[in-house]
């Protein structure tokens, strides 16, 4: 086993907050939130989305917007990491998580299919080739363990845990981990069928919240034993102390009402971070603005950590991107405790009595060595991640 | 680790009898399907039978769930329940990891007819909550009461082999006491469509694993395979299992290769099998046992529970189809012949190989 | 005479929820004419619950053409045939 830290040499991102860190850092700053509305193109349904709007880094060989997302990410991961895009000397990981681009939907080769029986079957092939994790390595020529995690909201929390233990168990040298999700009709259609959406932007952990807007982006860390990474010449500080998850085994779409699967994923984290929960800053929350989510996971928190303990959702700059909200989370949880602050929870604006926490209502400056970030997920899935900064 | 218990659904049915009888028996004709947009209109396939899947008390809690989950939660309960440990594992270690390439895709079309027959405002959300890859998973954890980790991974390449690689460092971590860790892949009207225009069907009906043919020919397949994995010190198991993901092809020394057998993946999925011939480790005898499953992304899954089987019951099973024009060593008889290693080799479409090596406990 | 319809018409939509929730929520081991109109459909009745309830609103919409906007109030809706076929009634009469 590795004992050496795990550091996060290289982060990047790209949501509607921002095409790369800066930008993200100053639209949490502004407080500003790009929320646009669904686009004829996206759905005929009518619904608040964060959308990226910008142009995405041109990569060449992206078979889908999510990889599109995923690679513009990446690219931005590895130039702060110090690293060149082909890595073929080293044994290199790639856990990516995603929901949407997992699953062949395509609708043109569908409705084809439907109506002639004889669909083209480009989208096929594209498909085959657009596994996240699998176009990622081939990109960068990564030759160690290759995963594309498709464990709903949670995945690529749970993408940044399975590195965290690849590089432990001494698989690979270093691991691109994150994950990517495009806004698409489906979700649109389906979490708008389960009457999770709000008709207005989004209030996470708020009295009045009314659900959740979809988003989209990708985030990307590298992560490399600390050893390797000061080897390389990386200054960087920040490091994942630990991952935790556990199963509800409760239904499919609720979470579990005493919220006991996310406590033990918490208490498993911060177990192998060899951290107590007095020792954790803030917590980079879930919080989907869904009735259910925030309450059980604002009861959880407070069992875990206190009612005192510093939370906030970043969804409320973001969305839910689905997929790639673990990794997005996890990089804006490290570089909250780089910056030394955390963003107002874009949308709280009243404590929820049934909730015994608030979450921050302006930017609020920290100072800790640990954070956490948390992720319950449809199918009870529920994952925490201690992201810490310092030597 | 080791493999302490095993579940199957297959086309040869449920269970591990079921898995003995297919090994002893050999290939059977697969059945066949008519499929539109198909120039002769039908496919052979090996489906699962609809009896392999009916149990009331196993699927009490799945209700709703499609025949991707139900295939998955059978063999996942059945895994647990082989390896004697359902109740005295601690449900909190243990873990759960399914591995599929395609996922249910069957229900995302469901999913799909209902925005275009009825409109996005009118779409079915169980339709939609069992269309994510996850929920296979999702219901097993529900039926067993599994309050682990539980992690859904997809791959189109070496998604057992990768899935197999994490439940070890589940292991090793201590994160976890045991494992279930599985593959659940399905067939369906779409499927068949796809499979007839991109693959090659075998208009005899027999996956050649042997033929290593630049345009393989397949005959699609379906199932679920599990196994309850705990660390190597634990108890009774059928079989240790070491992945070596992405290792050189050649892992048995010289001395070892007369216990050894090698199995090898082809089932006539990848568009081009060349690549086994140098894949192929001369002085051992070599099978493939896709014959008798059907082709399937994840058949490396059913290969490695034969293999855990031959360990265990230390018998060797005739590959069940013997075409040879590459005159390969083959396992041409069933024996009993003594038997301490397996090799599981599988190839991407690089060449590169992901291996499986089972050996007696 | 409008009674008469309107109860014909409820004693068809009773009919007709009670084949679609036992083929669309894919109840097993109860046939549709096993569901008695005042049976709970939620916790120890039939035993549905909360994806069951989403799955209703969109057998309403699908073959009935009523939606459901407050999912709050869609708890006493939902609590049984008799409700929901009620429900449909009511709606369809304001409709007009």
């Amino acid at each position: 086993m590795v004992e050496e830290k795990v550091l996060i040499t290289g982060m990047g991102v790209v949501s509607a907050a921002g095409m790369n860190v800066a930008e993200t850092l100053a639209g949490f700053t502004s407080g500003i939130r790009n929320i646009g509305r669904t686009t004829p193109a996206l759905s005929p349904l009518d619904y608040p989305v964060f959308q990226v709007s910008a142009p995405l880094r041109d990569s060449g060989n992206a078979h889908s917007r999510t990889l599109q997302l995923a690679f513009h990410a990446l690219d931005e991961a590895l130039t702060d990491a110090g690293l060149p895009h082909d890595l073929s000397g080293l044994r290199v990981g790639v856990c990516m998580g995603t929901t949407v681009a997992s699953q062949l939907n395509d609708m043109d080769f569908y409705t084809a299919y439907r109506k002639t029986g004889e669909p083209p079957m480009e989208p096929v092939e594209a498909f085959l080739k657009g596994n996240l994790a699998e176009a990622v390595a081939g990109a960068v020529k990564a030759r160690g363990p290759c995963i594309t995690v498709v464990n709903a909201c949670s995945s690529s929390a749970d993408a940044v845990g399975v590195a965290l233990g690849w590089i432990r168990n001494d698989l690979c040298d270093l691991v691109i981990a994150g994950g990517g999700d495009e806004l698409s009709r489906i979700p649109v259609c389906g979490f708008g069928s389960l009457s999770v959406f709000s008709h207005e932007p989004c209030r996470p952990y708020d009295r009045d919240r009314q659900g959740l807007n979809l988003g989209e982006g990708a985030g990307v860390l590298i992560l490399e034993p600390e050893s390797a990474a000061r080897r390389r010449g990386s200054r960087s500080t920040l490091f994942v102390g630990g991952y935790g998850a556990a199963c509800d085994a409760h239904h499919l779409t609720a979470p579990r009402p005493d919220g006991s699967g996310l406590e033990t994923a918490i208490r498993v984290s911060l177990a192998q971070a060899g951290i107590m929960p007095e020792a954790v800053g803030f917590v980079n929350a879930h919080g989907t603005a869904t009735r259910d989510n925030d309450k059980v996971e604002g009861g959880v928190l407070v069992r875990v950590f206190g009612a005192q303990v510093k939370a906030l959702s970043t969804k409320g700059f973001t969305g839910h991107t689905l997929g790639a909200a673990g990794a997005l989370e996890a990089a804006f949880t490290a570089l909250a405790l780089r910056e030394g602050w955390i963003p107002a929870s874009a949308g709280f604006e009243n404590q929820d009595d049934e909730i015994p926490i608030g979450a921050v209502r302006e930017k609020t400056a920290i100072s800790a060595r640990y954070a956490v970030s948390t992720s319950l997920a449809f199918g009870g899935n529920n994952a925490s991640l201690v992201i810490g900064c310092g030597s | 680790m080791n493999i302490a218990g095993m579940g199957m659904v297959s086309a040869r049915g449920r269970g591990l009898a079921a898995l003995e009888q297919a090994l002893e028996q050999g290939w059977v004709p697969p059945g066949e399907v008519e499929v539109k947009g198909l120039p002769s209109g039908r496919l052979l396939v090996y489906a699962v039978p609809a009896e392999a899947m009916s149990d009331k008390t196993v699927l009490a809690k799945a209700r709703r769930a499609d025949r991707f989950t139900r295939m998955a939660v059978l063999a996942a309960s059945d895994a647990l329940q082989d390896s004697g440990l359902g109740a005295t594992v601690d449900k909190s270690r243990l873990g759960v990891i399914v591995a599929t390439a395609l996922g249910p895709h069957a229900t995302t079309f469901s999913f799909l007819d209902g925005i275009l027959d009825f409109g996005d405002a009118a779409v079915s959300p169980t339709a939609f909550s069992h269309s994510v890859h996850n929920a296979a998973a999702s219901y097993i954890a529900m039926t067993l009461d599994v309050r682990g980790p539980t992690l859904t991974v997809t791959h189109f390449q070496f998604a057992f082999q990768q899935a197999v690689l994490l439940a070890r460092t589940w292991l090793n971590d201590g994160r976890c006491d045991a494992v279930l860790v599985g593959t659940v892949d399905e067939l369906g009207a779409v499927m068949h469509h796809v499979c007839g225009r991109m693959g090659k069907p075998a208009a005899d009906g027999r996956i050649k694993p042997f033929a290593f043919s630049a345009v393989p020919e397949t005959v699609p397949g379906e199932g679920s395979v599990f196994f309850l994995m705990t660390r190597e010190s634990t108890g009774a198991a059928y079989a240790l299992l070491n992945p070596l993901v992405l290792s050189v092809p050649d892992v048995i020394s010289p001395a070892h290769r007369g216990g050894t057998l090698q199995l090898l993946d082809t089932d006539g999925m990848a568009k081009d099998e060349t690549a086994y011939r140098t894949a192929v480790i001369p002085g051992m005898p070599v099978a493939g046992y896709a014959p008798l499953f059907g082709g399937l992304l994840t058949v490396s899954a059913f290969q490695a529970a034969a293999a855990a089987l031959m360990l265990e019951k230390q018998r060797r099973y005739a590959s069940p189809v013997l075409d040879n024009p590459h005159s390969l060593s083959l396992l041409h008889e069933t024996s009993n012949t003594p038997l301490d290693t397996v090799l599981c080799t599988k190839l991407d479409c690089t060449g590169r190989p992901a291996q499986l090596l089972l050996s007696l406990t | 005479m409008q009674d008469q319809t309107k109860e014909q018409q409820l004693t068809e939509i009773r009919a007709k929820l009670k084949e679609l929730l036992v083929s669309n929520l894919n109840i097993e081991g109860v046939t549709p004419d096993q569901i008695k109109d005042d049976d709970a459909l939620f916790g120890e009745g039939l035993g549905l619950d909360s994806l069951d309830a989403v799955e209703i609103v969109v057998i309403l919409q699908r073959h009935f053409g009523v939606e459901v906007k407050d999912m709050e109030k869609g708890r006493e809706i939902f609590r049984s045939v008799n409700t929901l076929a009620n429900y449909i009634v009511e709606t369809k009469q304001q409709g007009k």
